[in-house]
C-alpha cells in the first residue's frame, strides 16, 4: 500500500527519548500508526510488523491502529526508525522531507531492530552501558 | 598601577569650561589626575582635537528587538561584514550591526558611553547579555514602562509614592537605568491593535491618559531623584499635523530639576510636522524650537534621518504597523505582556521623496534653531533615522552651510517652501558639538558625578583624539575633512586604556553597566504588596522570583543607589 | 528539601513553576510538570564517563585525554561542524560560537531540522508576534496549526492558551474558541472547536483560501481546498475577523510538509492581512528547550541564526549549502563536534551515517544514538538539573535555568573552554 509518512512527537517519545537504548524508547519510536481501514486493507492486526519501504532504504516497524490517523497516512514518532528510510535531500532548504515522504507498506514477519543496529547498520558501534 | 600621559593634546571639554587649550592629560589607574610618573607611557595627540569620550543618549542596539532586527535581515549582516583580525571578532551588518560590530564601529568613532533606548523588563536579561558582547563601551539601559499595567493602575488611582515604589521595583529587577515611555499608553491599546490619538485620550480599559502617565511619571521620577529624567518618545510620531501633541505634551512638563532637565525628549524630528496629510506635510521646527529655547527643563536630541536604506524599530507598535501598511515592507512586531510592544520593519529614505526631504532638514533645523547646544544632542535613533557611522556627517552638515547648501540642491524641489533650513546661516562650531556629543548627553543622563563626559581630576579616562587639528580646518569649506576625521580617532582611550587605534581594536573589552537602585520606603516596597505580587502569579507568565535579573548578568554592574524618599 | 520555581528545560514552554523536591543528591518528586518534565528530572541516566571507541568496543579515557583528542580533531580537520546546541545554555553556545570562529568551522543548530523554515519566512516577510502573556490574557481565538501540543508541548494549553485564565479572559474555556489544522485527528484535535483535517501538503491552498476570503474574494474559492469544505474555510475566516485577539501557534506540520518556510510565509502574510482587521499574532512553537536561545546567541554574535559558515573569515549563511544535513549528505565535512543534540536520531540516514565515517565527538549528558556513530563521548552537566544558565522560552523571553543537584560533571561550557584554549594556543575566548 502507497502512504504517505508524517512524523511527530509524542509523549512516549518524549518521555523516552533520553534513553534511546532501552525497550521503551525502541517500543514507541518502532511504532507505525495506520488508519484502522487501512490495516484492515493491509490484512494486519495491533502489533503486527510492516515493512515500510522508500528509495533510501526500508524498516520494519510494528503497526498500530489510530482512528485520527488518515487514510493512506503513517504516522511514526520523529527518530531513528522513520529517518532509516528519509531521503537527505533538502531542495536547497536545509530541511528533510520529514512528512512528505512517499512510502510503500506491506506486511513482514522480519523483526524490528533495536537503535543500536540501527547504528551499526550505518558504521556505528553501539554502547550498551546504561 | 598603570599610567597613561598624553601630551599636546588639543582639548575641548565643555563641562569644564575649556575650549581648545593645548594641555596634557595625566592617567593613572583609569583615571584622570594631576600627574604622573615619568615611567608612564606616552601618547603625543599633536595638536590633535581630543574630547571625552564620546556618549550616545538614545541607541538601539541590544536586546529583543534589535535581534528581531538582526536576524530577520540577512541581506544587511550581508552587507556589512568584517573577516576577524587580531583582537577583532567577526563582524556582520550594516544598519543593525552583530554586537562586535556596534562595539567595534562605536570605538572607532571615538564613542565609550551607550544608552540602549529601549529595554522591556521581562526581556532585560537578553539586552544584558548583549551588553556583555558589547565590550567596548559601558552601558546603560533605559526601561520601558509605557504599557506598564501596575504603573497604569497607580497613575490612575493619583498615587505617585506607588508610581515610584513600582518604578523603583522595577528599575532594580530589570538592572536597568531610567524611565522610558514611548507612546505612552498607545502601547498597551496596541495590545488589542489600536493606538491613541492625542495625549488626553483614555487607554482602552486603564481609565489614564497619555498626560496623566507622563505627567506621573515625572514626578514619581523626581521623587526618587533618578540620576536621569524621564525620556520620551511622544505620543502620535510620524503622523502630518503631529507637532502639536508635541507641543502640547511640552507644555506640561514643569521643572522639577535644577541640575538637569525634567523631560528628555527623544528623536524629535519626528515629532515636529505640520500639515494633516503626506502631502502636505511641513517642518514645524520652527515652533518646537521656540517652544525648548524658553523651557531649560526640556532636553531633547534631533533624531536625524540621513538618505539610504535602514532598520526602523521601537517600542511603538503601531507606529511600525502603519509603516508596514505604507511600505509593504518584512515587517515584524512583537508586544510585552503587562508591559510595552515593538514593531521592526526597514525603510528607505529617499531623495526623490518630498517627504524624507523634508525630514532630513527637520532634523538639522532643531539643532540650529535651538539657541543652547545642551538642549538639542546629535543623535539618529540608531538606526531608525539612521546607522550611526553616518553621525560624523551630520556634524560636517551642522557645522557648514557649504555642504548644506550643496546637499539641498540635490533635494526634492518641494523642500524649500516647506522647511526654513536653507534660510539658516547658523554654523555650528567645535565646542557646540563637543556639547552635543557628549558633554550634553553626560548632564541630561545625570553620569558627570560618575566621570563621563569630562576631562577633570577625577574623571574616568574615557578619552577620544580625532585626527582633526582645529587650527587648520575651516569646518565651514572643509568639510569633508571633517567628516572624515570624526569617523576614525588616532586613539579612543577607555578607562586608561587604548583600545582602538586608526580604526582598529587593539584589546579585549571590560566594560561595565551602570543601574540604579532607587530605594523606597519600607511600607511601600513592592516585594510586599499584595496586588503586585497577584499580577505576577496570575497574569505575567515568569514567576516573580524568576523575573528580576540575576547579579551573574553584571560582571561589572555599577550599581547607583539614591536616597530614600518620605 | 524543596526548591520552587524550577525550569524545566526540556521543551519551548520553559514552564518555571515547578517544585522539585531533593534528597541525597537526587530529584525525587516533581510536582507541576508534565510527563516529559518528570522524566526529565526523574530518569536522568548518565554516561558515567568519558568514552572513546575502540576497535572492538569502548574504553573510558579521562576528561583531559578526551579534550584534547578533540581539540586535535578539530585542528586538523579541513571543514569541521559544530552541530546541535538546542539544550544547552547560552554560556555553552557562545562558547562553541567562538570555536567555530577560531578554527573556521561550520556552526549549525537543531532549528536547521524544526523551524528553520520559519526563520526563512521571517526573513522573507517579517514575524509579526508577541509573548505568552499577551495570548493568555488576551486572546479569544486560537489556532494550532500542524502542530500538536498535547504530545509535544503538554501544558502549554493550560499556562498559555486553552484553559489558562487570562486577565481579560477570566472564563477561558468558555471564551476561547480553538481551532485545529493537521492531517490527522489528534489528541489536540479532540478538545477543538473546530477541527480542519487537510491533506497532505495542502496546507499552502489552505492559507491562500483564508487570505482571499478574508479579502473578500470568496468568490474564487473552489468547493473543496485540499480536502476542506468551502462551508468550512469561510467559518474559519470568520472566526478570524470576528475574533478580539487571534493567535496562531503552528509546527513541524508546516515546517517539514511540501512548501516548508512558503507554508510559513502564507500563514505569516495571512496574521499580517487579518491585523488589518483585528488583532492577530503567530508564533513557531519552539521544540527544544533552548533552540531558541541558540539561534538569539547565534545572531548576536554572528549576525545568522543557524547555519553558520566561517571558513571564508566572515560569516557567511546561506541555508541549503551551509546547513549541517546538506553538509553531511555532501560528505562535506571532515570532523564533528556534537553538543546537546541528537543527530544520529533526528537526522535522515545518509547524513547520520557520514558521522560515522569521521572523526565525531559528543558533548552530551545522555547515551544516544550518536553515541554509536561517534569516536568520543564526553558526558556533562544537564542545562536546568546540574547546571544553571540563559535560556530563550518559545517567545524569547530569556530565563535562567536552575542548578538544582550536583551531580560531579563539568558544565560543558568549562569543557569547550578547554578546548578552545587548547586550539587558541592557551589564551580564552
Amino acid at each position: 500500500m502507497k502512504c504517505i509518512l508524517n512524523t511527530g512527537r509524542t509523549v512516549p517519545q518524549g518521555t523516552s527519548v533520553e534513553h534511546k537504548g532501552s525497550d521503551t524508547y525502541r517500543t514507541v519510536a518502532s511504532a507505525g500508526f495506520l488508519n484502522p481501514v487501512d490495516m484492515m486493507m493491509l490484512g494486519i492486526e495491533d502489533g503486527d510488523r510492516v515493512r515500510v519501504t522508500t528509495p533510501a532504504g526500508h524498516i520494519v516497524l510494528i503497526a498500530r491502529p489510530a482512528e485520527g490517523v488518515a487514510r493512506e497516512e503513517i504516522f511514526v514518532a520523529i527518530g531513528p526508525y522513520a529517518n532509516h528510510i528519509i531521503s537527505s535531500e533538502t531542495h536547497g532548504t536545509g530541511m528533510p522531507d520529514f512528512k512528505s515522504q512517499r512510502v510503500d507498506v506491506e506486511p513482514t514477519k522480519e523483526p524490528v531492530k533495536s537503535v543500536g543496529e540501527l547504528m551499526e547498520a550505518i558504521g556505528g558501534l553501539r554502547y550498551d552501558r546504561t | 598601577m598603570t599610567e597613561l600621559w598624553v601630551k599636546n593634546a588639543c582639548v575641548i571639554d565643555p563641562l569644564n569650561h575649556i575650549n581648545g587649550e593645548i594641555m596634557d592629560i595625566a592617567i593613572r589607574d583609569g583615571r584622570i589626575v594631576e600627574s604622573v610618573s615619568d615611567r608612564a607611557d606616552v601618547i603625543d595627540a599633536q595638536r590633535c582635537l581630543t574630547l571625552p569620550g564620546g556618549i550616545d543618549s538614545h541607541t538601539h542596539v541590544s536586546g529583543t528587538k534589535v535581534n528581531f532586527g538582526r536576524y530577520m535581515s540577512p541581506e544587511d549582516m550581508r552587507a556589512g561584514r568584517t573577516k576577524r583580525k587580531g583582537k577583532m571578532h567577526v563582524t556582520s551588518g550594516y544598519y543593525v550591526p552583530t554586537t562586535f560590530g556596534n562595539s567595534y564601529r562605536y570605538s572607532a568613532m571615538g564613542y565609550t558611553t551607550l544608552l540602549e533606548g529601549a529595554m522591556a523588563p521581562l526581556e532585560a536579561r537578553h539586552t544584558h547579555e548583549e551588553f556583555t558582547a558589547t565590550p567596548h563601551q559601558d552601558m546603560m539601559a533605559n526601561t520601558l514602562f509605557d504599557g506598564n499595567w501596575a504603573v497604569m493602575d497607580a497613575v490612575r488611582e493619583k498615587d505617585i509614592r506607588k508610581t515610584a515604589a513600582v518604578v523603583a521595583w522595577t528599575l532594580k529587577a530589570a538592572r536597568g537605568y531610567g524611565i522610558k515611555l514611548t507612546n505612552p499608553g498607545g502601547t498597551e491599546a496596541w495590545g488589542w491593535g489600536e493606538d491613541l490619538t492625542g495625549i488626553h485620550e483614555m487607554v482602552p480599559h486603564f481609565a489614564v491618559t497619555p498626560a496623566e502617565i507622563i505627567t506621573s511619571m515625572i514626578r514619581a521620577n523626581e521623587l526618587l531623584k533618578l540620576p536621569h529624567s524621564v525620556h520620551l518618545h511622544c505620543n502620535n510620531l510620524g503622523k502630518p499635523g503631529n507637532y502639536q501633541t508635541t507641543l502640547e505634551t511640552f507644555d506640561i512638563v514643569p521643572d522639577l530639576n535644577p541640575a538637569r532637565q525634567t523631560l528628555y525628549a527623544t528623536h524629535v524630528q519626528f515629532h515636529a510636522y505640520g500639515g494633516g496629510t503626506w502631502k502636505n506635510i511641513s517642518s514645524k521646527a520652527e515652533e518646537i524650537t521656540r517652544s525648548v529655547n524658553s523651557k531649560p527643563q526640556i532636553v531633547m536630541d534631533m533624531g536625524q534621518i540621513m538618505f539610504g536604506r535602514t532598520m526602523t524599530m521601537t517600542a511603538d507598535g503601531p507606529m511600525e504597523f502603519n509603516l508596514h501598511c505604507l511600505h509593504h515592507n518584512k515587517w515584524s512586531n512583537h508586544d510585552v505582556e503587562l508591559e510595552t510592544g515593538s514593531g521592526i520593519i526597514p525603510v528607505t529614505y529617499s531623495k526623490k521623496s518630498a517627504v524624507n526631504c523634508i525630514m532630513w532638514a527637520i532634523g538639522l533645523e532643531l539643532a540650529l534653531l535651538t539657541k543652547n547646544p545642551y538642549q538639542c544632542l546629535l543623535e539618529t535613533d540608531n538606526p531608525n533615522g539612521a546607522p550611526f557611522v553616518k553621525y560624523p556627517e551630520i556634524i560636517g552638515l551642522l557645522m557648514s552651510k557649504r555642504y548644506r547648501d550643496e546637499e539641498c540642491t540635490t533635494l526634492h524641489p518641494e523642500t524649500e517652501k516647506r522647511t526654513s533650513l536653507f534660510a539658516l546661516e547658523r554654523e555650528l562650531d567645535w565646542h557646540d558639538i563637543a556639547v552635543m556629543t557628549r558633554a550634553g548627553q553626560a548632564k541630561a543622563l545625570g553620569i558627570v558625578n560618575q566621570g563621563k563626559g569630562h576631562l577633570g581630576f577625577g574623571a574616568e579616562a574615557d578619552i577620544a583624539i580625532y585626527p582633526i587639528r582645529t587650527d587648520s580646518v575651516d569646518p565651514a569649506r572643509e568639510y569633508r575633512k571633517v567628516v572624515e576625521g570624526f569617523q576614525k580617532t588616532r586613539y579612543t582611550i577607555k578607562r586608561g586604556r587604548v583600545v582602538s587605534r586608526d580604526g582598529e581594536i587593539i584589546v579585549d573589552g571590560a566594560n561595565a553597566t551602570f543601574w540604579v537602585d532607587a530605594k523606597v520606603p519600607e511600607d511601600l516596597k513592592m516585594e510586599n504588596d499584595p496586588e503586585f505580587i497577584k499580577r505576577f502569579e496570575q497574569f505575567y507568565t515568569v514567576r516573580m522570583s524568576n523575573y528580576p535579573v540575576q547579579d551573574v548578568y553584571l560582571p561589572r554592574g555599577r550599581r547607583i543607589e539614591t536616597e530614600v524618599f518620605t | 528539601m524543596i526548591e520552587h520555581d524550577v525550569v524545566c528545560p526540556f521543551c519551548g514552554c520553559l514552564c518555571d513553576d515547578l517544585e522539585l523536591e531533593c534528597e541525597g543528591g537526587k530529584i525525587i518528586k516533581v510536582q507541576n510538570g508534565c510527563a516529559l518534565a518528570e522524566s526529565t528530572f526523574m530518569t536522568d541516566t548518565r554516561l558515567p564517563a568519558p568514552i572513546r571507541r575502540t576497535e572492538t568496543g569502548w574504553e573510558k579515557i579521562s576528561y583531559t585525554e578526551a579534550i584534547k583528542e578533540t581539540a586535535e580533531i578539530l585542528q586538523g580537520a579541513d571543514r569541521p561542524l559544530l552541530y546541535g546546541w538546542s539544550s544547552t545554555h547560552g554560556e555553552a553556545q557562545s562558547v562553541g560560537v567562538h570555536i567555530a570562529e577560531l578554527i573556521g568551522a561550520v556552526i549549525d543548530n537543531t532549528s536547521t531540522v524544526c523551524h528553520g523554515p520559519s526563520i526563512l519566512a521571517i526573513q522573507e516577510v517579517g514575524h509579526p508576534g508577541c509573548t505568552l502573556g499577551q495570548v493568555k490574557n488576551r486572546a479569544d481565538v486560537i489556532i494550532y496549526w500542524g502542530c500538536n501540543p498535547v504530545e509535544a508541548h503538554p501544558r502549554h494549553m493550560s499556562r498559555y492558551t486553552t484553559y489558562a485564565t487570562g486577565f481579560f479572559v477570566p472564563d477561558a474555556q468558555r471564551e476561547r474558541t480553538v481551532i485545529v489544522v493537521d492531517t490527522r485527528r489528534t489528541d489536540t484535535a479532540g478538545i477543538a472547536d473546530e477541527f480542519v483535517q487537510i491533506e497532505h501538503g495542502g496546507d499552502y491552498a489552505v492559507l491562500s483560501a483564508l487570505r482571499a476570503i478574508v479579502r473578500g474574494k470568496t468568490s474564487v474559492i473552489p468547493a473543496k481546498v485540499a480536502g476542506v469544505s468551502k462551508e468550512q474555510l469561510i467559518r474559519i475566516a470568520e472566526i478570524c475577523k470576528t475574533a478580539k485577539f487571534g493567535a496562531i501557534f503552528f509546527g513541524l506540520g508546516l515546517t517539514m510538509s511540501r512548501g516548508k518556510y512558503k507554508n510559513i510565509r502564507n500563514a505569516i502574510e495571512l496574521t499580517d492581512e487579518l491585523n488589518r482587521y483585528t488583532k492577530f499574532v503567530i508564533s513557531p512553537l519552539r521544540g527544544h528547550g533552548n533552540v531558541y536561545g541558540s539561534n538569539e546567541v547565534f545572531t548576536w554574535m554572528t549576525g545568522y541564526p543557524f547555519a553558520v559558515d566561517f571558513a571564508r573569515g566572515i560569516a557567511f549563511y546561506n541555508p541549503g549549502e551551509t546547513t549541517a544535513v546538506d553538509i553531511l549528505r555532501r560528505g562535506e565535512c571532515d570532523a564533528a563536534l556534537i553538543v546537546a543534540s541528537d543527530p544520529g536520531a533526528n537526522f535522515p540516514r545518509a547524513a547520520a551515517a557520514h558521522l560515522a565515517k569521521i572523526p565525531t565527538v559528543i558533548i552530551d549528558p545522555h547515551v544516544n544514538a550518536t553515541t554509536a556513530l561517534a569516536r568520543i563521548h564526553i558526558p556533562c552537566t544537564a542545562a536546568g538539573i546540574d547546571a544553571a544558565g540563559t535560556a530563550y522560552r518559545m517567545d524569547g523571553v530569556p530565563i535562567r535555568l536552575k542548578k538544582v543537584i550536583d551531580r560531579g560533571y563539568p558544565d560543558d561550557a568549562e569543557i569547550l573552554k578547554k578546548i578552545y584554549d587548547r586550539l587558541n594556543g592557551g589564551t580564552g575566548p
